[in-house]
């Protein structure tokens, strides 16, 4: 039986749920800082799936309802795209 | 250089590029899907009035009704940046840039992840995408599955899946944990769902609902819940069982699943491992964002509406010169909501535009919002109304400034 913790949330970067509330718990962090520790979102989806599970992580580590601000910034290119796509050559 | 570029082919840009294009301005769509019609394709249910929604064929009609318009419609196409011009917008997109005055974000919304243990197994999916494998490509996702969350969305979408020949051997809820949220309380859970109430197939569920009113009865419901659950369509709906890990070497081969109490808690020894060759996993909707947070909109927290929203009026404009916002980017609803937020959207552009022929067009389009709001079958959230209205007054506070 897998322990509940060791569930990975950050598919991308391998990140646990384990590791994230460690992080956040010993940091007490905004969910940015949380994402540049453990790499959780940094992956090649840009965080699709598990942006919104690090600011849950965050509320619940640190008790801050999230802000009218989104907590992790986005930022373009927000999809995967070739180098050649974004030089501007188009197939 | 184009009057206006609408991201999103769904039920809201359809909708809005049909009423912009016949105030005369020229119009693109562009969509990531390779068919135009967004949410809509996977959609196929009966409302409470006998009469089938066939999102299909609502796609269709607007596909053909924009193209009729003299919309431009292109499919296949991803946006990844948006930037503002002097004259405008211009979206950079895997098919090159485009400039435009007016712009419409309508990216609709998309599924939270609920991460379980063994959720990374070949044959745990979204719900969402197994609508879509199901409805749209006709792709047999599996013959056994187990649906994990509860909620408005899955149970439609379980339907969805019996209607297509594939045996749903449950529905059950995620494990209480940091990245579940509210999913993994019973009582949360069957609150939420007595907002369908209606739309159960069993009088008895009709009741229940009438019974439930009370948040003490919610918890007595919820105690008093029977160990089987009960079923809609003969698809057993367990408010009272939690799958506790997905389990499988290389693929799903079940679900260990237990008891919980009403505090969601797993009741000691009563684990038991189910058989299923998918998993679905069901966590609801937020809008998405993305777009419009690079385009530089300010946000509203709101989390009636899902998350976090755009800021924008009545009129579908954000505080943002020329960037207008429709559909579930503005808070989860349903299709027909969305329908008329672009309808609104469309016309609010054609204003911005000096096109609108009749402003009492588009006063009667903002009506229709709240008329079509009300008529809703399925409300996503009791508080929905509270909810826009947050959006409302932060959108006069920001033109105010």
């Amino acid at each position: 039986m897998m322990d509940a913790h060791q569930l990975i949330v950050c598919r991308c970067e391998e990140v646990s749920l384990a590791e994230l509330l460690e992080t956040a718990e010993a940091y007490q962090c905004s969910a940015r800082e949380l994402k540049l520790r453990t790499r959780a979102g940094m992956g090649c989806c840009g965080g699709r799936t598990c942006r919104m599970l690090v600011d849950q992580v965050i509320e619940q580590a640190t008790g801050h309802s999230p802000s009218h601000t989104i907590p992790l910034g986005y930022q373009p290119p927000v999809r995967p795209i070739s180098f050649q796509t974004l030089g501007g050559r188009n197939r | 250089m184009i009057d206006a570029l609408i991201i999103g082919a769904g039920p809201a840009g359809l909708s809005a590029a049909i009423a912009c294009a016949k105030q005369g301005l020229s119009v693109r769509i562009v969509d990531e899907f390779y068919r135009a019609g967004g949410r809509l394709l996977g959609q196929l249910h009966q409302e409470p009035n006998g009469t089938w929604w066939n999102g299909m064929e609502e796609a269709a009609r607007l596909d053909r009704e924009a193209r009729a318009a003299g919309v431009e419609i292109a499919c296949g196409v991803s946006v990844f940046n948006v930037v503002p011009s002097s004259s405008g917008w211009i979206a950079s997109t895997t098919e090159g840039e485009i400039e435009t005055s007016l712009l419409l974000i309508a990216t609709g919304a998309s599924e939270t992840a609920v991460p379980v243990p063994g959720w990374t197994l070949p044959g745990v999916m979204s719900i969402g995408a197994a609508q879509v494998m199901t409805n749209v490509q006709r792709v047999r996702v599996g013959e056994r599955g187990v649906i994990i969350g509860v909620n408005i969305l899955s149970v439609a979408i379980a339907r969805e899946l019996q209607l297509a020949g594939i045996q749903i051997d449950r529905m059950i809820l995620p494990p209480v944990s940091t990245v579940t949220g509210k999913a993994g309380f019973p009582e949360a859970v069957m609150r939420s769902l007595l907002r369908v109430a209606h739309l159960a197939p069993s009088p008895l569920i009709r009741w229940g609902s009438q019974l439930m009113k009370s948040s003490w009865m919610q918890r007595l419901g919820v105690s008093l819940y029977p160990s089987q659950g009960f079923s809609m369509w003969d698809i057993p709906i367990q408010l009272r069982t939690a799958a506790l890990e997905i389990v499988g070497t290389n693929q799903v081969e079940g679900v260990r699943i237990a008891r919980v109490a009403p505090d969601g808690q797993p009741i000691p020894g009563s684990e038991q491992i189910i058989p299923a060759d998918f998993v679905c996993i069901a966590g609801g909707l937020s809008p998405l964002a993305e777009l419009a947070a690079i385009a530089g909109c300010p946000f509203a927290y709101v989390p009636s509406l899902g998350g976090h929203v755009p800021i924008h009026n009545d009129r579908m404009q954000t505080p943002l010169p020329g960037l207008f916002v429709a559909g579930n980017i503005t808070g989860v609803e349903s299709a027909k909501v969305a329908m008329a937020q672009g309808i609104v959207a469309g016309l609010s552009m054609a204003d911005a535009h000096g096109a609108l022929a009749d402003s009492a067009e588009l006063e009667n389009a903002i009506r229709q919002v709240g008329i079509v709001r009300q008529r809703a079958t399925i409300q996503f959230h009791p508080d929905i109304d509270e909810g826009r209205a947050t959006v409302g007054q932060l959108a006069l506070a920001s033109t105010g400034k």
